[in-house]
């Protein structure tokens, strides 16, 4: 049994997608099946259809994070500002409390500001280097957003970048929760963000991954895959150790177990091999978590519309290796594909299917599509207290999180 | 679990050679590795110095992977990350699941972006590689890493810019100590590219003349690339196949300034110094050498003085503290990587490699920089400093290996 000081809670969360600012309207989302992809012709170059893209419009910037200061701050710099202002509220740290203790940051994060870089790039191309902006430059190492945001919000302790292409926000929990468990923080902020950009979209249009001109939303799970939805976000949690969440008294919302990872040397090349990635994170994850694959009462998976989504599935089946189907929950069908947020919000979003009681379902989805899941309706119940997270990275990576939604408070409504 | 995590194997890919020994005995020499820029056109930029790894070949160099499908930062670390396991014989590990990779970088592969944009100009997006995405992805460095080795386990890219090599080592360090994994390599790459010469060139960073850490005259940092690699273990696993051991890890200390994105305020990086000590246990005056982040512009090298002075006390005066970047130039993600090896390499050998091009002291850097001739000398205990953009601060601690 780990001590107080080593145990890892989750006290607290912050969110920002086109499908939601707090979890409880994601969800709803979700329940009702909402897509947040909007059809972007003005993004679209050389023959591609107008990307399905979920920007976050509706959020004001200004008056969430005020005017002192912006200029400095770029797209994924302000997402993940934003996020981290809520997750200090949300777990009940005041800015007085956060000048005596070194609280850390963890983000996660696939591509940084490819935006910022490329037009820092390009206008030192066409103009000539002398006007290439400074400000640009400071905010294209990969790190500029954590940066940032430990300046905005004083934040002293480990402040660290995870890069895990469509694993980076899990490796960031797992990261950040190793830190606290090895007795390195007491205290961080973890998670991830991306923004979403015509750049990224070409590349993943290139791909083939995007939905095509026939499909207007993302199926996780589907077959066949018909694509995903590119979405923008950044979502953060309060990781803490037990001893400091019940020193301060802050509601304690979940406990992170454990969590383990492989990678496929063969980069994802073969959907079989990266399937076995898959199950060696998921078994690894439940021996880290001291938990038999039977007390697992559902798992958030990353699936996401693409080819990937099978690899994942047949991974947790194996890794899992159980009879009967496990209900299964795929937040991407509500939030699009957010990248380097997408470990925190599945996370998040298996804490509030528990909590709920309900699975929200995966709108569109074939019943037949996947035997080993259960992804039930608005209406399915879900019952127990522990979750599976799993992700898939495009090269080769696999990681899994194991999450127990905390007892005291699973009547509770939840503040963020 | 394992307390003791010793360094087996070295790989590095610098600007003054390829290879543990080819680089060590260049460095000792105080060899220099900068040059005018030549793997773009440089005109228009008031300096033109970089530190280049010229006539890279890496294709005689890999066992598994195909060098022409990765960017040139992969490459690097892939070939730094083979030579690291030659050098530890291990070519093949028994269980690959429990072998793992941590890496950092400062911008990935920028070369895949420069690409990207010369099309993205000339309006020519067929021209744009399906595999923009994967083969920019910084993530995709410690991926090559891995596919070269064949390991399964941990695969982490830390992306914490210049102070990115010390935080992979870090986190290798502690998984391995949590009896995540029995081998890592870990360390960092980058590799030269018009964005960050620009970026640093726009910030009035770059030397005209020459890097001069420490010197009352210096005038600014030279951008730099490469690769430097470790092979870590833990204890058990080195003893049991009977490994050469040049030293071990003995703990670390990381901060934020949470200040400014470019200016430090030296404060983090003197409590980054203090926690690497309380961690490692041990005292200020044990420490026999400090590997300096010594850029060679005039604040960082002010600061970082000031804060070994106020860590180290009187003793500061007389600490050996060197940097390599005099040599090598900054490179990036992977100079705390290589400046770990090469206190590995100090604590084995009992040598520390110069500060080149120093002539005049300044009252402001009040610190021994081994100037100009590398020196013999006993060296237990090591200090790696290193501090980023963002106001990442990161140092590690290494001692000679002693088995219990």
């Amino acid at each position: 049994m780990r001590s107080d000081a080593r145990r890892v809670v989750v006290t607290g969360a912050g969110i920002a997608c086109a499908a939601g600012d707090r979890m409880g309207e994601l969800w709803a989302a979700a329940r009702d099946g909402r897509s947040p992809g909007v059809r972007r012709p003005e993004l679209a170059l050389d023959g591609m259809p107008g990307p399905l893209a979920a920007f976050h419009d509706r959020l004001d910037v200004r008056a969430e994070l005020g005017r002192e200061g912006l200029r400095a701050l770029d797209r994924t710099g302000r997402l993940a500002a934003v996020a981290a202002r809520r997750a200090l509220a949300d777990a009940g740290w005041p800015a007085a409390a956060l000048a005596g203790t070194e609280v850390g940051l963890v983000l996660g994060t696939m591509f940084g500001s490819l935006r910022t870089i490329c037009e820092f790039d390009r206008r030192g191309v066409s103009a000539g280097p002398s006007y290439a902006k400074p400000l640009d430059f400071v905010n294209s190492v990969i790190n500029a957003a954590a940066g940032q945001t430990a300046i905005r919000f004083d934040l002293r302790g480990v402040n660290a970048t995870v890069s895990g292409d469509l694993t980076s926000g899990l490796q960031a929990l797992a990261y950040a929760a190793d830190l606290v468990r090895g007795g390195r923080a007491t205290a961080l902020l973890a998670g991830g963000a991306d923004e979403l950009c015509a750049e990224s979209l070409y590349g993943f249009h290139r791909l083939g991954l995007l939905c095509g001109a026939g499909s207007e939303r993302a199926v996780p799970l589907g077959r066949p895959a018909e694509g995903m939805v590119l979405a923008e976000g950044a979502a953060l949690l309060m990781l803490e150790s037990l001893a400091s969440a019940r020193a301060r008294g802050a509601t304690i919302l979940a406990e992170i177990l454990g969590h383990g990872s492989a990678y496929d040397p063969g980069r994802g090349a073969g959907a079989h091999h990266l399937a076995a990635a898959v199950a060696g994170a998921v078994r690894s994850a439940l021996q880290d978590a001291d938990r038999p694959a039977g007390a697992i009462d559902c798992v958030s998976l990353a699936a996401n519309g693409t080819h990937l989504d099978a690899a994942e599935t047949a991974g947790v089946g194996r890794g899992l290796s159980r009879p009967g189907p496990v209900p299964a929950l795929a937040a991407k069908a509500a939030t699009g594909e957010t990248l380097g947020a997408a470990g925190a919000l599945q996370t998040l979003f298996a804490i509030e299917s528990l909590r709920n009681r309900r699975l929200p379902g995966i709108p569109g989805l074939d019943p037949g599509a996947a035997p080993a899941l259960a992804a039930g309706g608005g209406t399915s119940t879900l019952e127990g207290s522990t979750a599976l997270v799993t992700a898939v990275g495009l090269q080769g990576k696999a990681a899994a999180l194991v999450a127990e939604v905390a007892p005291q408070t699973t009547d509770h409504d939840r503040r963020a | 679990m394992s307390e003791r995590i010793v360094i087996t194997g070295l790989g590095l890919v610098t600007p003054v050679g390829v290879g543990r020994e080819e680089a060590w005995r260049a460095l000792l020499a105080g060899c220099c590795g900068i040059r005018e820029v030549e793997s773009f056109d440089a005109t228009g930029f008031t300096s033109r110095l970089g530190a280049e790894v010229r006539g890279f070949e890496p294709a005689g160099l890999l066992a598994r992977i195909d060098p022409a499908g990765v960017g040139r930062a992969s490459q690097f670390a892939a070939v730094a990350a083979r030579l690291a396991l030659t050098d530890a014989g291990l070519p093949t590990v028994a269980d690959p699941e429990r072998a793992g990779v941590a890496m950092g970088t400062t911008s990935g592969e920028p070369r895949e972006i420069e690409d990207f944009d010369d099309r993205w100009l000339a309006a020519d997006y067929e021209g744009v590689r399906g595999e923009f995405v994967n083969r920019y992805r910084c993530a995709s460095i410690p991926e090559v890493v891995a596919s070269e080795a064949g390991f399964r386990g941990l695969n982490i890219m830390i992306p914490t810019a210049c102070a990115a090599g010390n935080y992979a080592i870090a986190y290798a360090f502690d998984a391995l100590r949590a009896g995540r994994a029995d081998v890592m390599l870990a360390g960092g790459a980058d590799c030269f590219s018009r964005i960050t010469y620009s970026g640093f060139s726009r910030l009035g960073a770059i030397a005209a003349e020459r890097c001069q850490p420490f010197d009352r005259n210096r005038q600014g940092m030279v951008p730099g690339e490469g690769a430097g690699v470790l092979t870590l273990e833990t204890w058990e696993h080195a003893a049991a196949r009977g490994a050469r051991v040049y030293a071990e890890i003995a703990g670390y200390g990381l901060s934020c300034d949470a200040h400014h994105m470019t200016a430090a305020d030296g404060d983090g990086a003197a409590r980054a110094m203090i926690q690497a000590l309380r961690d490692s246990g041990h005292r200020p005056e044990e420490v026999s050498y400090v590997s300096a982040h010594g850029t060679g512009t005039p604040t960082n090298d002010r600061l970082e003085c000031a804060a070994v002075g106020r860590v180290f006390g009187e003793g500061a005066a007389t600490l050996p503290m060197s940097s390599i970047k005099s040599m090598i130039g900054h490179t990036m993600g992977a100079a705390s990587a290589i400046e770990a090896a090469v206190c590995a390499l100090a604590i084995h050998e009992g040598r520390v490699p110069p500060t080149i091009n120093f002539s005049e002291p300044d009252p402001e850097c009040p610190v021994d920089c081994v100037a100009n001739e590398c020196r013999e000398m006993p060296v237990a205990v090591a200090m790696s400093n290193a501090y980023a953009f963002g106001g990442n601060n990161a140092s590690l601690m290494l001692r000679a290996w002693e088995a219990a």
